[in-house]
């Protein structure tokens, strides 16, 4: 496979694995106006995976669907980051779910995406570089959302100690979006994993100074890692903890067989 | 209070009410009586609305892509299903589709 | 002026097609029973969203898994509009909508018939997409000229946006009826399971709840239970029939001579125990309710501290 398409499945699985994460709290929420708001980047997030994935059935991988439906775990390039589940539970019951972590999980990653699509606009595949630009508008709302949640949370006492008891087990595993898998710089995507950090950092930093939240994320970022931007440091995954490298956790698996189960019961029949 | 009040109408019951144009106005019962005259003097009208100025929270005009919608979205609109609908309805029978379809007129 | 002569303008100006405002004069039993009549129809919206939104994880294609996240949101968006009305309404009787919605917790407030029950298939999805709001839309649109200004108004964008709904859940059933034999046959089965509860949607023919003539009296509904019932048989049964699936009622007809469809009464005892919260699903619905909205507390207060300080 070149660097062209994992960079593709990349983008196209983690679109479709967070989107497919979010909508699982639908109807759930914790304020109905609120509710209503996150649904539309739940829709957005499987739209713009709708969108990639399209982009490879262009370059001869196969049908839209079948990608985002009938590749096993160990074919998906998503980062280990937006497969999680969101706690006990599930979308059928007892969601023992904690919002701050949603927001914390959707905050970092709407970040990453908006870097990542800004450099993807600079490809030297059209297709993509005009996808990129289209789906970086949209980006807008998503970022904007989390900011205004994260700051009024962050107001209150409540909201701050709830916050805090999520980020550690958001952060562990942020630095896995920044992974670049075997897709090395190329005018595909002409930056590495290092430069990208730079670019969240350098943004992401000063929004949280501004919340009185930077110190807390500071401190939660592990010592040993080697790259420090904005006072931010990246950790990247052990390859063998690489979901850019097709492993992953049982999390994954479960949510693949949730997801193809309508799909599996008349195999070839059209929806 | 003196001051800029944004005026918004409505025409009947059955519709919202609409922002019209504003009035410099001394308070707010004073809008009222200004905003009558100013966009009243011909339609009918069943309420007005004043509101200060200071108290219109917007949007940017500077920042589109705070409204940015570039995927498809015909996933949401009726437009996206009826044809495509009317067509399989279609081999099913033919008379079916002289049926009236708009739920919402009847 | 005297109660009674107010009561009596009120009644004229009903009696003559008036709309009322939430700021005009009206009588206690009107305030109380049309808050009782959008809370339900609220928290109906919001209990509804989830026997389908149990499908969304499972929608077998990315069209599918879009248009029913849209169609979900939709249904909590119904319910958010209706709320704030009745919110509005609800204030002089001291109650917010942290009150509102914990009376359906309590068991004060009811959500419709439908919402108690399983949706075991995707094929559930489909009939509830097409039929059940189907079923809502002919008891919605008759509603638009409900005496009650804001509701009627509201109600304009919720019929509009139900016109969606039914193309999609129409969708996914032509889908299922043009595809293989064990997607028919779900598609027949899911229709076994909803056609009670289709009929008892619309409450019993004969009628002599209080609510039920206190809101005909208000000009709130104008239209019984049973007209609406035929109404739905006519727009729905021949599409039904040339689908090729079977009706389970072996009785059922059109009654040329009476110009109406004939159909063996159902259960009319199992709206009696769904009312008391005692229907398939009423309870595990009532907890996955209740537990996202004990959960989301903490973030409501903290709204509610943002709007404080901001004041």
């Amino acid at each position: 496979m070149d660097d062209l398409r994992r960079l593709l499945y990349q983008m196209a699985d983690d679109e479709l694995i967070i989107g497919h994460r979010c909508s699982e709290w639908l109807g759930l929420g914790p304020h109905i106006e609120e509710d209503i708001a996150f649904a539309s980047i739940a829709q957005d997030e499987i739209g713009h995976a709708t969108a990639f994935y399209r982009l490879l059935q262009e370059l001869g991988e196969g049908d839209a669907d079948e990608l985002a439906f009938g590749r096993p775990a160990a074919a998906r390039q998503n980062a280990l980051f937006v497969e999680r589940a969101h706690g006990e539970g599930s979308y059928l019951s007892n969601p023992n779910w904690d919002w701050a972590a949603l927001l914390w999980r959707h905050f970092f990653y709407d970040e990453f995406d908006a870097a990542r699509l800004t450099i993807a606009a600079q490809s030297s595949y059209q297709p993509l570089a005009q996808l990129a630009k289209k789906i970086n508008r949209e980006e807008r709302y998503h970022r904007l959302h989390h900011q205004t949640w994260l700051k009024r949370l962050a107001q209150t006492a409540e909201g701050k100690r709830r916050l805090a008891a999520a980020l550690p087990g958001v952060w562990a595993e942020v630095g896995g979006l920044f992974s670049m898998g075997e897709v090395t710089p190329s005018e595909f995507f002409p930056v590495t994993a290092t430069s990208l950090w730079s670019v969240w950092a350098t943004s992401v930093a000063p929004q949280l100074q501004a919340w009185g939240l930077l110190d807390l994320v500071a401190s939660t970022a592990v010592a040993s890692a080697s790259v420090v931007a904005a006072g931010l440091s990246l950790q990247l995954p052990a390859p063998d903890q690489d979901g850019r490298l097709g492993h992953h956790t049982a999390d994954l698996g479960a949510l693949l067989a949730t997801m193809s189960e309508v799909r599996n019961s008349a195999p070839g029949a059209s929806w | 209070m003196f001051g800029i009040y944004q005026v918004f109408i409505q025409k009947d019951h059955a519709s919202p009410h609409v922002w019209v144009g504003s009035v410099d106005a001394g308070s707010p019962d004073d809008a009222l009586l200004l905003a009558r005259e100013s966009f009243l003097r011909r339609d009918p009208a069943v309420s007005i609305w004043v509101v200060r100025s200071e108290a219109v929270h917007a949007t940017d005009y500077s920042d589109p892509d705070f409204f940015a919608s570039e995927s498809d979205r015909t996933y949401r609109l009726l437009t996206g299903y009826n044809k495509q609908n009317a067509e399989r309805w279609r081999k099913y029978k033919k008379s079916l589709l002289d049926l009236e379809r708009d739920f919402v007129q009847d | 002026m005297t109660e009674a002569e107010k009561l009596e303008q009120f009644m004229a100006r009903i009696e003559r097609g008036e709309k009322i405002e939430a700021t005009d004069w009206m009588p206690d039993e009107y305030r109380l029973y049309l808050v009782r009549f959008m809370q339900m129809h609220a928290l109906s919206e919001i209990m509804g969203a989830l026997p389908e939104k149990e499908w969304v994880p499972r929608a077998p294609t990315l069209a599918r898994k879009l248009s029913l996240m849209a169609k979900v949101q939709d249904e909590m968006g119904h319910g958010q509009l209706i709320l704030r009305i009745a919110e509005d309404l609800a204030v002089p009787l001291g109650k917010t909508r942290e009150d509102l919605v914990n009376e359906l917790f309590t068991g004060e407030a009811k959500f419709h018939n439908v919402f108690h029950m399983p949706a075991p298939t995707w094929a559930d999805c489909g009939i509830i997409g097409w039929l059940v709001d189907g079923a809502a839309v002919v008891s919605q649109a008759a509603l638009l000229d409900s005496s009650y200004g804001p509701y009627a108004r509201v109600l304009q964008r919720v019929c509009a946006e139900e016109g969606f709904h039914i193309q999609h859940g129409e969708s996914i059933c032509l889908a299922l009826a043009e595809g293989t034999p064990e997607q028919r046959q779900s598609l027949q089965e899911a229709l076994e399971r909803w056609w009670e509860s289709l009929l008892l949607f619309f409450g019993p023919a004969d009628t002599t709840s209080t609510s039920a003539q206190v809101l005909l009296k208000y000009r709130f509904r104008t239209k019984t239970n049973e007209e609406l019932r035929q109404k739905f048989f006519a727009k729905y049964v021949p599409r039904i029939h040339s689908l090729g699936l079977q009706i389970p009622d072996p009785d059922f007809h059109w009654d040329e001579a009476a110009g109406l469809y004939r159909y063996t009464p159902p259960d009319w005892s199992k709206l009696k125990l769904i009312a008391r919260n005692q229907g398939p699903l009423s309870q595990e619905r009532l907890g996955l309710r209740r537990l996202s909205y004990e959960q989301g507390e903490w973030v409501r207060a903290a709204l509610m501290a943002g709007a404080q300080s901001a004041s």
